[in-house]
């Protein structure tokens, strides 16, 4: 066992909210050697960022408070151990010494972290100064260039002076880390530090950390849901739950033999473990029990959707932004067909455009045989029944003021589907059924539901038009693991009963290996790669694709 | 166990109220609405030189309801409409529809059935009390009607507050001997009607041509958004004047010109509202459904963006009282019909000032526009989710 850094003993952390109070953290006990990773996984609103909170002392006063627990940090000079503090019992001063300098820490969100107003530079200057009072303007800026170069920032010395919204995300993450580096903590805190990130970008910042992490001989905080990036990261690992710990130990030992029920079935509902357990079934079943038809539904030639770019006086146009440029796409009956790229790649747009929820540019698209491109909005309009949208974020997507008995029977009136009111209602609520949703909860209002049942209820939406098409869009990416999974189950299961065929956008590469027949990988406008599934994920061709594939964090190597 | 179902309040625009007036002075402010509002309804029951019931050889009357005017009778029973609607607690459409039909049926039947005598004889009712020609006499609160001029109480009728133990002038009377307190009392219907009409023809106006201009964008938006700098650009005040000095003073005239002229300011929160609510999922979601488009606009879109409006609403109805008051202040209001502007103006005309004929008046303006703002502040205060995220 490495020396004690950092060790957590029965910590409780209670919040107070009106009347109520939440046991956020409850007897939390463990224990940080130096140089050691430590990964925190659980579900959103298991507690582990308020157990981050809690040793940085960040949670507001007024409504959190500890009612046990030590946090002994152990601080330590030339490699000698100095002293020991309980950061929850000393003064603010102290924790202001503590903190930045000795725990630093990098959050979730790299667009909101940074202070528009201020130069990069300026940001990591400000902190190097508070900690090294009399360092000089000029040792600061010579040390922010450095720290910038450390994250491997391409032209620090001309970087340093540009402000955040000049660079893109990753380059954000990036500054973070260097400004949290720039004061060479004995701690670094790393809240979900990718998780707005994509996967190439992704694995280079965590290739970063641990990089970093070798050469400082620093400890890290991992705060994380995804178990892919765990075994990329950890040494040590602690599952979390409801504010407890339930299971913790060596990484490897964990994800190999989890002990406690809860880790096993978080690491069932991973998709790379539910395509192993469907390749199993497939194999007892001896064939595929859907047939495949090869009659295309869906037919895209060149489609292209441009965003003119304006400017000047006139709001002449300049440019265009070249959101969908040139793809050509045919997905047959049936078929579940995943759209694959990082984030403004251009997939949602084609996905809206094929809704016509979006306006093409040029090129055509059919439906059945059936050119849509051009239809105006009333010859449009029994096509909407048949062409589906599920949306991504479940908490924008239902209208709050409406029940959803209102928001399910709505466009089946529009679509005079239902004789009457009540026969609409029977018919929601078995539609509300096949989604494994009560249906009396049907009376009830989009706040009542939490994320994963809110997206039932959007898919059941979707469904109340016996649609044959359905647009996907990242679905499953705002839902923790075990909700994504029933999602993706009930989504399996729907496409059997009524012949769906789906387009699943998504950037996850696991879910699309699991629950696709055919992928499409698309980068800046265009289809680079299409193919069955297995074939491209398998044996990927273009480089780009081989790239994003290699960048996917896996559980098992 | 993720799927636990989080139950919290029923409904955003409840949860938008209580938050709104759990501070005391939003509170306050309703409650100060509430008695303007009680007083405007009860008007002539409050304050009336009619007796309730009197006794005169030997037969039970009731001057009071032979004198009721079929404004009385409106107001009273679309008053009672929305009573029972309250506690029948129907959706919003059926609530404005039914007090609509109940408005125009009770405007038919008082204007054609009701004909309350045209000279009215105030005296009458006090000359038999003193005579004793009537038996028993049960009287108002406030014994005087707004126009129950005491002429014949010497000069000019003018008497500080209880400054004769036989007549009780709680706020005294003004120069032609009319009662202030009843005056003012009478007066409510105008500060409320002028603040609610005029201010719902601007909301009406506003939120059609501001989500019309919101929802389609492009040429539409360009051309309402002029439209808006135009009607943004006329003094209200000016018109008014201009109006009144061409045409006479007349109420529904300044509703309406107040009403055509600050709807402007309605259809920019509107457009700005339903410019972001364009994007949001569940619109498109609509969208995609093939919904028509009534029901995209005034079911998905209007109930998620009518708070910014609300809260410009309530600060609206103060400016139009604050109008009203400022042209019957300038002697430009209703002549004979009381108002508490009118009321001020007549406080400053005579040769000396006397205090109670300003201080009541002003002080009822004050509030009023004042209670206005303090619900207008908390609504405000509610609908903003960074102050809420701080609390």
């Amino acid at each position: 066992m490495s020396e004690p850094l950092l060790e957590v003993q029965g910590l409780k952390t209670y919040l107070q909210t009106g009347e109520t109070t939440v046991k956020a953290v409850d007897d939390v006990s463990f224990r940080i050697g130096r140089g050691e990773t430590f990964c925190l996984v659980g579900e959103s609103g298991s507690g582990k960022s308020i157990t981050a909170l809690s040793i940085m002392r960040l949670l507001p006063k007024d409504i959190a408070h500890h009612p046990a627990g030590h946090i002994q940090f152990t601080r330590y000079e030339n490699g000698q151990s100095a002293d020991t503090l309980d950061l929850l019992s000393c003064s603010d001063r102290e924790i202001r010494t503590i903190r930045g300098s000795r725990i630093a820490m990098i959050f979730q969100e790299p667009m909101n972290s940074l202070n528009p107003v201020y130069t990069v530079g300026e940001q990591i200057m400000e902190a190097l100064q508070l900690h090294w009072p009399d360092m000089s303007d000029k040792d600061a800026r010579h040390k922010a260039i450095q720290a910038l170069r450390e994250v491997q920032i391409p032209n620090p010395e001309q970087r340093i002076d540009e402000y955040p919204h000049r660079l893109s995300g990753g380059q954000r993450q990036r500054v973070m880390i260097a400004m949290a580096m720039a004061c060479e903590p004995d701690l670094l805190i790393a809240d979900e530090p990718t998780t707005a990130l994509d996967v190439t970008v992704q694995a280079e910042i965590l290739r970063l950390m641990r990089e970093l992490q070798e050469r400082k001989g620093m400890s890290i905080l991992f705060i994380t849901h995804d178990f892919g990036v765990v075994a990329e990261m950890g040494h040590q690992l602690a599952v979390m739950r409801l504010g407890k710990l339930v299971e913790q130990g060596s990484v490897n030992d964990v994800l190999n033999s989890p002990q406690h029920e809860y880790t096993r079935q978080l690491l069932a509902a991973l998709p790379e473990n539910l395509r192993k357990q469907k390749r199993a079934k497939i194999l007892q079943a001896t064939q595929q029990k859907h047939i495949q038809t090869e009659s295309r539904l869906i037919e895209i030639n060149n489609l292209k959707v441009y965003f003119p770019i304006k400017k000047g006086l006139f709001r002449h146009t300049v440019d265009h932004v070249r959101a969908v440029d040139d793809v050509s796409l045919s997905i047959h009956q049936g078929q579940i067909m995943a759209l694959v790229g990082e984030s403004g790649c251009g997939k949602t747009t084609l996905g809206r455009t094929l809704l016509r929820l979006i306006e093409p540019t040029a090129g055509t698209f059919k439906y059945n045989g059936q050119e849509l491109s051009q239809l105006g909005q009333k010859q449009l309009q029994p096509y909407r029944r048949e062409l589906q949208f599920i949306f991504q974020d479940p908490m924008s997507s239902l209208n709050p003021r409406l029940n959803i008995a209102a928001t399910l029977t709505e466009p089946m009136a529009a679509h005079g589907i239902g004789a009457n009111k009540q026969e609409r209602i029977m018919m929601a609520r078995d539609v509300l059924k096949q989604v494994q949703l009560d249906p009396d909860y049907i009376w009830r209002y989009p706040h009542e539901f939490s994320g994963g049942q809110r997206q039932r209820i959007g898919i059941a939406r979707s469904l109340v038009l016996n649609p044959t098409f359905i647009v996907c869009d990242e679905v499953t990416s705002a839902l923790d693991v075990s909700v994504q999974a029933e999602i993706l189950d009930i989504l399996l299961r729907l496409r059997e009963e009524r012949q769906l065929t789906l387009l699943f956008i998504t950037h996850n590469i696991s879910v699309v290996e699991y629950i696709s027949d055919e992928i499409a990988v698309m980068y800046q406008g265009k289809i680079i790669e299409s193919g069955k599934t297995d074939d491209v994920t398998g044996n990927p061709q273009n480089p780009y694709t081989q790239k994003l594939l290699a960048a996917v964090p896996r559980l098992y190597h | 166990m993720t799927d636990t179902v989080i139950r919290t309040s029923s409904g955003y625009a409840k949860s938008i109220l209580v938050e709104a007036f759990r501070h005391w002075s939003a509170r306050l402010g309703l409650i100060w609405i509430a008695v303007i509002a009680f007083f405007a309804v009860f008007a002539p029951f409050v304050a009336s030189s009619h007796p309730y019931l009197m006794k005169v050889s030997g037969e039970i009357s009731s001057p009071l309801l032979q004198h009721l005017t079929p404004v009385d009778l409106i107001i009273l029973s679309v008053f009672i409409a929305a009573v029972v609607l309250w506690f029948l607690k129907k959706p919003l459409g059926f609530n404005v529809l039914a007090i609509l039909i109940t408005l125009a049926v009770s405007a038919v039947l008082s204007y054609s059935l009701v004909k309350p005598p045209q000279i009215v004889v105030y005296e009458q009712y006090r000359e038999m009390q003193r005579s004793g020609e009537a038996e028993w006499i049960i009287n108002a609160p406030i014994p005087y009607s707004a126009k129950d001029y005491l002429r014949d109480y010497g000069e000019t009728g003018m008497e500080a507050p209880f400054n004769d133990p036989e007549r009780t002038h709680i706020f005294g009377t003004e120069q032609s001997g009319a009662d202030v307190l009843s005056r003012m009392i009478h007066a409510c219907r105008i500060a409320l009607g002028i603040g609610f009409v005029a201010t719902g023809i601007a909301m009406v106006i506003g939120i059609i041509l501001g989500g019309l201009m919101g929802y389609f964008s492009g040429v539409v938006d360009m051309l309402g958004m002029r439209l808006v700098e135009i009607f943004e650009a006329i003094p209200t005040l000016f018109l008014l004047l201009t109006f009144v000095a061409f045409f006479g003073s007349s109420l529904y005239l300044m509703m309406v010109i107040i009403g055509v002229t600050t709807w402007p300011g309605y259809a920019r929160y509107v457009r700005a509202e339903f410019l972001k609510l364009r994007q949001m999922d569940y619109v498109q979601s609509a969208i995609a459904c093939g919904l028509p488009l009534r029901s995209i606009l005034f079911r998905h879109m209007l109930p998620n963006g009518i708070a910014p409006v609300l809260v410009a609403a309530s600060f609206g109805v103060a400016s139009a009282i604050l109008y009203e008051a400022i042209l019957s202040f300038l002697g430009l209001g209703l002549v004979d019909n009381p108002s508490w502007g009118q009321m001020l103006y007549q406080a400053v005309q005579s040769a000396s000032f006397f205090w109670w004929m300003a201080f009541f008046p002003g002080g009822a303006i004050f509030l009023t526009v004042f209670a206005y703002n303090l619900m207008g502040e908390a609504l405000r205060d509610a609908i903003d989710p960074y102050l809420k995220k701080k609390a």
